[in-house]
């Protein structure tokens, strides 16, 4: 399965994921609370750079190159952000907005970068298990998440092969033609799935 | 009734049994392959994700409190990293861009639909599947995310509503899109809705004299 991990031996690599999850959200929480003012955009603009480059992503400039493609990858957020502010409300709001929002949206993906999957979903359910007087069952929510995450794939694989057997009976790309077919492999999957877990124990 | 007692280890309570769980399991990962390339059709080099329809049957097969809980499942996998939104996009930081409140939207959204696809708890019927659609899968969503989008942006309610018209075309024939398929579910593969529906009372015929 593919995530946004990339591994690394940085401080923010090694920091433990329920500390570090409240670390970039408080960042992210401060950044995002900015006035929209020209020097909160300078300051969002420091903050992020100075985020990735102390992160120790990796050696040299391998922080802000990652800083780079993160802020590529948003490119469209920054673009609509900036225009419409420009039409509606003056370059000021329309620079420190979106200056505020790109270094609150990258800042948080450093959590995702440093983070392994298994390590946050231990993490939420070490933070919810003080929830449990309260009914609520965390094993069964992490349970939940994780069948989750490994049906992700396998639907995936039978969604391509629904599309392959479209495609060789010559049907177009029309969603209506594929979803309905999916849904019904998918819900099949669902069947077999509860079935497997009542077997292994799970009611 | 609320998520905490769907999800209870408590005997008295009713909780996440393990098809239900499969279920809901299933249309978490049924939106987010929705997602991924080769999804969605292209239009005028603008790509239309299939998503949100994954999201208005969610609502109307699951119902309305399985329908919202795949959609936080969905929605928690996000958060942790993994980028199942349309164009590979994840991670905590969605939920602080603009979008974030359509994202949240997604599970009331869901649940309105739900309540009212099977309201009565009745077999779904055409013209209640689509005013759940344009209500939980379109007005709900942007009940929700156009006042956290103008408060993301800090672009008056007014402005941001009117930059979000734009994609109104596009959810309304997804609803309608989303309504077809559940009617087509419904006729086709009504094991679907893992439910019994309340039946008319039919006439009972006089026997024969």
């Amino acid at each position: 399965m593919l995530t946004l991990y990339k591994p690394g031996s940085g401080w923010l690599h090694r920091m433990p994921a329920g500390p570090k999850l409240l670390l970039v959200l408080s960042v992210v929480l401060g950044v995002s609370l900015l006035p929209s003012h020209w020097f909160s955009a300078g300051l969002a603009a420091a903050v992020g750079i100075l985020g990735y480059a102390v992160a120790g992503l990796g050696p040299g400039l391998h922080g802000i190159k990652e800083l780079g493609r993160q802020v590529f990858a948003i490119r469209w957020v920054i673009v609509i952000t900036v225009v419409s502010q420009l039409i509606f409300m003056g370059p000021e709001p329309a620079v420190a907005n979106a200056a505020r929002v790109t270094a609150a949206i990258v800042l948080a993906a450093l959590l995702a970068l440093t983070t392994r999957v298994t390590a946050l979903l231990d993490a939420i359910e070490a933070g919810l298990r003080p929830l449990e007087r309260l009914g609520l069952d965390p094993q069964r929510i992490a349970l939940l998440l994780t069948v989750t995450i490994s049906t992700i794939p396998v639907l995936g694989r039978r969604a391509s092969e629904v599309r392959d057997a479209q495609w060789a009976r010559g049907a177009r790309n029309n969603p209506r033609t594929f979803v309905v077919p999916f849904l019904i492999v998918a819900l099949k999957h669902a069947d077999e799935l509860g079935d497997a877990l009542t077997a292994r124990g799970v009611r | 009734m609320t998520k905490h007692s769907l999800l209870s280890n408590l005997p008295a309570k009713r909780r996440l049994d393990a098809t239900s769980l499969a279920r809901v399991a299933i249309f978490a990962a049924i939106v987010a392959v929705m997602g991924m390339p080769g999804g969605f059709a292209v239009a005028g080099g603008v790509s239309i994700t299939l998503q949100t329809l994954g999201v208005m049957i969610a609502g109307a097969v699951l119902g309305p409190r399985l329908g919202a809980l795949s959609m936080t499942v969905l929605m928690a996998l996000v958060a942790i990293g993994l980028p199942l939104l349309a164009g590979g996009r994840g991670g905590i930081g969605v939920f602080f861009g603009p979008s974030a409140g359509y994202l949240v939207g997604w599970i009331l959204g869901a649940f309105v639909i739900g309540l009212v696809v099977h309201a009565g708890g009745r077999k779904p019927v055409l013209w209640r599947t689509l005013v759940g659609m344009l209500l939980g899968g379109i007005l709900v969503i942007y009940a929700v995310g156009v006042p956290v989008q103008s408060m993301v942006t800090r672009l008056p309610l007014g402005e941001t509503a009117v930059l979000s018209l734009a994609f109104i075309p596009g959810d309304l024939i997804k609803a309608v899109t989303a309504a077809l398929i559940v009617m087509t579910l419904v006729r086709a593969y009504p094991r679907a809705f893992n439910r019994v529906w309340a039946t008319k009372k039919t006439p009972v015929l006089e026997p024969a004299k």
